[in-house]
């Protein structure tokens, strides 16, 4: 149900919210937009964090030996790129991994939508910030608040005025069009597997893994012995251990790694779960010290090699 | 961990009291507390005493041998699909015979050993694990051994497992399931093809490095595969294409 409320009634909103889950949101800390724990709607940043809050489903690092009640938490003001991350690794993970699983069903989202495409991002290339997934999705308009709320948490906006209409509709058209779309469609029919392209980034990429860590949608973890603790610890797909086991290493070259991880969003997902595991949030572009831009891989010239 | 024993220098088998509750094909992931965790291949048939054939290559796998308790979590991954074929051909190479082992014992507590037919093939007869078992299955199917390489005692078969499928009697409508190094399953399963059995019924054993054993942590991969999940008993025919199907 989508209602249109005023700054006061969010607030109220809030409260009632506040009752039932630990709020968090996000907040600017020392010049960076972090989350913190917060006691009101207005303390709440719309700038996007320094980092996409994936640590409130996957910590760093977790003893998976215990597996601990969780309290509920709601997250006011991630953004949808960030959101969108976990919807995407949802559809690998979700019911398989339980610590996942159970902070997702606990967790409460409500993404702010930008009102004005970010310098550098390409989510309309995705759909846009928009959402058609979410617990409360939030667009300010001035004074006003945009609010769509899922069925799982319609009980805290009954009360308030109900929006019919195309607002949100009207507004996502109108922010597609002022943020092209790149040409991904079909880009798992057109990506090369022996392209130059990977043999040029793995002569300037230095294997950190900040494209993984600042990935809102990379899941993948490293599993380990730790004294008396088994760790599930994010991992990435750059590093050189990633693959290797005792039959041997398939991907030895940083360009088949790098392949890989292209490989992994554009084609891989794509075909197992038709959607592409991408947000278009830039932040693998932001973080990368040599300067690798996923955007480049989508709009390629591969024919043209 | 009920009994240990040395098959070969470097490779051990080690019984548990727990029955395994998995199918022949699929794993378990075995851990040693503090050092990690490693997935291995059940080598015994389903409900019958849990059995692992290891080799000491890697941290968890050389602390295994000498434990009163060991973890253990799974069985993870698929099986081979032996209940839905009329015959099967079983060609393993060195250490991928544990799951053949398994599927040899799974087909005789059903009953029909007479539909399955084993080739077996090792470096050298040192390599060979399970010898005391050979009696039995030589009595029971047509099993057939050969070795890379002889030595003087030796006076069986020698050159590669796949020359030892011309020795199959068994349909060429048989399902092939190959387990080994990647180049022997390249070569039996060229030679099965040459043979006349159909590609659509050769099964493979993928390997990659496996951590969750769920489809999570996304070490396994081949292509839009998660060895752990589909695999690793996969039916050949589905990614025979993929780029980075054998190491």
């Amino acid at each position: 149900m989508n209602y249109i409320l005023s700054k006061s009634e969010m607030e109220s909103a809030f409260v009632a919210i506040s009752s039932d889950f630990q709020v968090y949101g996000a907040v600017e800390r020392d010049g960076d937009v972090i989350f913190d724990r917060v006691a009101g709607f207005d303390q709440v940043s719309e700038e996007r964090s320094r980092y996409a809050p994936k640590e409130f489903l996957m910590k760093r690092n977790e003893n998976v030996l215990i597996l601990n009640v969780e309290s509920k938490k709601a997250v006011f003001g991630i953004k949808s790129c960030d959101l969108k991350g976990f919807y995407l690794m949802d559809k690998q993970i979700f019911g398989k991994d339980p610590f996942y699983t159970q902070k997702r069903e606990k967790t409460l989202f409500a993404n702010f939508v930008c009102s004005e495409p970010c310098s550098g991002g390409f989510c309309s290339s995705f759909g846009g910030p928009v959402l058609d997934q979410y617990d409360l999705q939030i667009l300010r308009e001035g004074e006003k608040f945009h609010v769509m709320v899922s069925e799982k948490y319609d009980r805290y906006f009954r009360e308030f005025k109900k929006e019919t209409g195309t607002f949100y509709v009207d507004f996502s058209n109108r922010f597609n069009s002022k943020l092209e779309p790149l040409p991904v469609e079909g880009i798992e029919k057109r990506i090369k597997w022996n392209s130059e392209l990977w043999k040029e980034y793995a002569s300037a990429c230095i294997s950190c893994g900040a494209c993984n860590f600042e990935c809102p949608t990379c899941y993948c973890f490293d599993l380990y012995d730790d004294g008396n603790e088994r760790k599930k610890e994010w991992d990435s797909c750059i590093l050189s251990g990633f693959t290797s086991s005792s039959a041997g290493n398939i991907r030895k070259g940083l360009d088949e790694r790098l392949r890989q991880r292209f490989y992994h969003k554009f084609v891989y997902f794509k075909k197992s779960k038709d959607t592409y595991l991408c947000t278009g949030c830039n932040r693998c572009v932001e973080d990368c010290p040599v300067g690798i831009d996923i955007k480049e891989v989508i709009t390629y010239d591969y024919n043209g090699e | 961990m009920s009994k240990m024993t040395e098959e070969t220098p470097d490779v051990y088998t080690i019984e548990m009291d727990s029955k395994n509750e998995g199918r022949a094909g699929q794993f378990y992931m075995l851990s040693v507390p503090g050092v990690g965790e490693a997935p291995i291949s059940v080598a015994s048939g389903f409900g019958r005493n849990l059995i692992f054939t290891i080799r000491d290559v890697g941290s968890v796998t050389s602390k295994l041998k000498n434990l009163q308790f060991v973890g253990i979590r799974g069985p993870y991954g698929t099986g081979w699909p032996w209940k839905e074929y009329d015959e099967v051909i079983g060609v393993a190479g060195g250490i991928g015979i544990p799951p053949i082992r398994s599927l040899l014992e799974e087909m005789m507590d059903s009953g029909r050993q007479q539909d399955l037919e084993v080739m077996y093939g090792a470096r050298t007869p040192s390599d060979l694990v399970y010898k005391t078992d050979f009696g039995d299955w030589t009595k029971s199917l047509n099993f057939q051994i050969t070795v890379d390489t002889a030595n003087a005692e030796w006076n069986g078969n020698v050159g590669f497992v796949p020359a030892l499928l011309r020795k199959a009697h068994l349909s060429r409508m048989a399902a092939v399931f190959v387990i080994g190094p990647p180049l022997m399953m390249i070569n039996t399963v060229k030679e099965a093809l040459k043979l006349g059995y159909r590609e659509d019924r050769i099964f493979i054993s993928l390997e990659r490095r496996m951590e969750c054993g769920i489809g999570v942590c996304g070490h396994c991969n081949i292509g839009e595969h998660y060895v752990c999940e589909s695999g690793p008993i996969i039916n050949y025919s589905r990614v025979r294409n993929d780029k980075e199907l054998f190491l």
